[in-house]
């Protein structure tokens, strides 16, 4: 009985660490930092994320041979970006995604480098959260119910004789 | 006296418990950390090493079932009845989640929680049809009858199964066609490594689940009949007092 | 239980598993129920289909695309590779939203010459990569888009 309830904490202990390294990757790799916050920061060579909203009719350039100058828009913020990277393939007007570059203050233009799509990992936690809660439950509540069961038909030996023949008519 | 299959899935059901929940541990640490994202649709494709074998799960357990019945029907063992009864559960937990993690992934990628695709829709159906089976279990009282009429439904309801599987090349649909086909495989390789150790993953637990649920089951009705014997014993010596 | 509910409840149970089944046999291998109509039937519609609400499915043509900022919202072309018809719609498109992709949009075919659409759902296709090998040019084997259209 023990062991059962050791190796069901093992499994809740093991799906905590996946949970918390999930996490953590998340906010190193995919978090971003508000668009409002540009306007007016001092330049930096450190590379930040931005969501925003491509606008639209501003698009122009190369955009396939990877050049490209378009208006950023979160809410009531709007900035100029400058993009120079690979071909992006993602980029287009009305689009919602996630700019990876660095705000330069003397033009006062987002020099972008890369793209990366929306960061909608809600739906990833929702999808994986669901189906493992369910099925772990489950499964942990049938498990717990056949060591029960096992437990009391062991105890109730008195019997057995007569199970034996009913067992046998069937 | 225990049957002698309930022994030796007692003795053996580990192997299949201890390898799901390695598949799973080594899928769930790809598909979530060591994979990268999709060039299309980004990090929701990670959705995609969940409902796929959840989606594949569901039609392998429901081909069980289906089995299953024709063996009940052909040889009337009340074990393989309780076996049914135990996949037809767990078909229906699995076919759930498909659809439940099936329409979270589908609201960032299509725009939509739900739509009547073919695919959606012979979907819903099994589940439909496993409400039905276990309505109808529920509903019936005598034992032999109740097993009887639950394995020709189940029978019945095997034909949603080609359907399911060839909808999304039979009928225009807005569900993607099968990714592993006569056409190759198109997703690549670190991609697919999450998937299939999910999948494998996701069957054994299958396997493993529904040895755990046909123990539970017989082992119910043998304490029930081990208790009736008790109290019909005590009754009884108590009126000859 | 009374036994006569009982009854009532193993019928109904039973005809709604043959009513779903037989949804599925005939619905659908009638072909009566068709998810998406294409651009070509779209364009055969008489005036009394007008003003029915369709689903349309198809290719948004490459280079079509024209957004506008008041009130927010674009205008595209749909294609079934024989036929194309002019598409409008207003709000922000969906993100998988894109040229040369599949879209399914929901409307009406107004007074016979544009879609005007209320719900577009971008249709994706099943080959999945890493951003890498797709800027490698890789392509892996998937299905024509327009044999999608065609069945």
């Amino acid at each position: 009985m023990n062991w059962f309830y050791a190796r069901w904490g093992l499994i809740g202990g093991v799906a905590l660490l996946l949970t918390i390294l999930t996490y953590q990757d998340y906010h190193t790799r995919l978090s971003t930092v508000p668009l409002q916050t540009m306007p007016g920061s001092s330049s930096s060579s450190k590379l930040v994320r931005i969501q925003g909203m491509v606008k639209s009719g501003t698009l122009s350039g190369d955009v396939e041979g990877g050049q490209a100058t378009f208006e950023f828009t979160e809410g009531p913020v709007t900035i100029p970006v400058v993009y120079q990277g690979p071909p992006p393939e993602n980029l287009r007007e009305l689009k919602v995604l996630v700019l990876v570059g660095h705000w330069d203050a003397q033009t006062n233009v987002f020099q972008a480098q890369d793209t990366a799509l929306l960061n909608n990992y809600g739906y990833v936690a929702a999808a994986y959260g669901v189906s493992f809660l369910a099925l772990v439950w489950m499964l942990f509540a049938m498990s717990q119910r056949v060591m029960v069961l096992f437990k009391e038909i062991k105890e109730s030996k008195l019997y057995e004789p007569e199970v034996d023949s009913l067992a046998k008519k069937q | 006296m225990i049957n002698r299959f309930i022994r030796y899935i007692q003795r053996y059901k580990g192997w299949f418990g201890g390898g799901a929940a390695l598949c799973l541990l080594i899928g769930l640490y790809t598909g979530l950390l060591a994979s990268p994202p999709d060039y299309y649709q980004g990090e929701v494709v990670r959705i995609m090493y969940v409902h796929v074998p959840l989606a594949h799960t569901s039609l392998l357990a429901y081909s069980v079932l289906f089995g299953g019945s024709i063996w009940y029907l052909w040889k009337r063992d009340p074990l393989v009845d309780n076996m049914c009864q135990a996949a037809a559960t767990i078909t229906a937990m699995f076919t759930g989640l498909a659809l439940v993690t099936g329409s979270i992934w589908a609201k960032p990628t299509w725009n939509t929680w739900w739509t009547w695709d073919p695919r959606l829709v012979s979907f819903a159906v099994l589940l439909l049809i496993l409400a039905g089976y276990m309505m109808l279990r529920r509903l019936v009282d005598d034992p032999d009858r109740e097993g009887k009429y639950a394995a020709v439904l189940a029978i019945v309801g095997g034909v949603d199964l080609p359907i399911i599987k060839f909808s999304v090349e039979w009928w225009r649909t807005l569900h993607q066609p099968m990714s592993f086909s006569t056409r190759g495989v198109s997703i690549s390789d670190d991609l697919l490594v999450p998937l299939l150790f999910m999948s494998a993953g996701c069957w054994l637990l299958f396997a493993y689940m529904l040895m755990i649920r046909t123990q539970m089951l017989y082992l119910t009705e043998l304490l029930q009949a081990k208790k009736g014997r008790l109290l019909s014993q005590t009754h009884f010596s108590q009126s000859a007092q | 239980m009374p036994k006569n509910n009982k009854k009532i409840a193993i019928i109904v149970s039973v005809l709604l598993i043959a009513g779903s089944l037989g949804y599925l046999a005939f619905g659908n291998f009638g072909q009566n129920i068709v998810y998406f109509v294409t651009p070509s039937e779209v364009k055969a519609f008489t005036p009394e289909s007008y003003t029915k609400k369709v689903r349309v499915g198809g290719m948004v043509v490459k280079g079509t695309v024209k957004t506008q900022a008041e009130p927010v919202g674009l205008t595209f072309e749909l294609t079934d590779g024989a036929t194309t018809i002019p598409v409008t719609f207003e709000g922000i498109p969906p993100d998988l939203f894109k040229e040369g992709q599949g879209a399914v949009v929901e409307g009406q075919w107004m007074n016979g010459q544009t879609f005007h659409s209320t719900m577009i759902m971008a249709k994706h296709s099943e080959d999945y990569m890493p951003m890498e090998l797709k800027r490698a040019g890789v392509e892996l084997p998937k299905k024509d888009f327009m044999k999608t259209l065609s069945q």
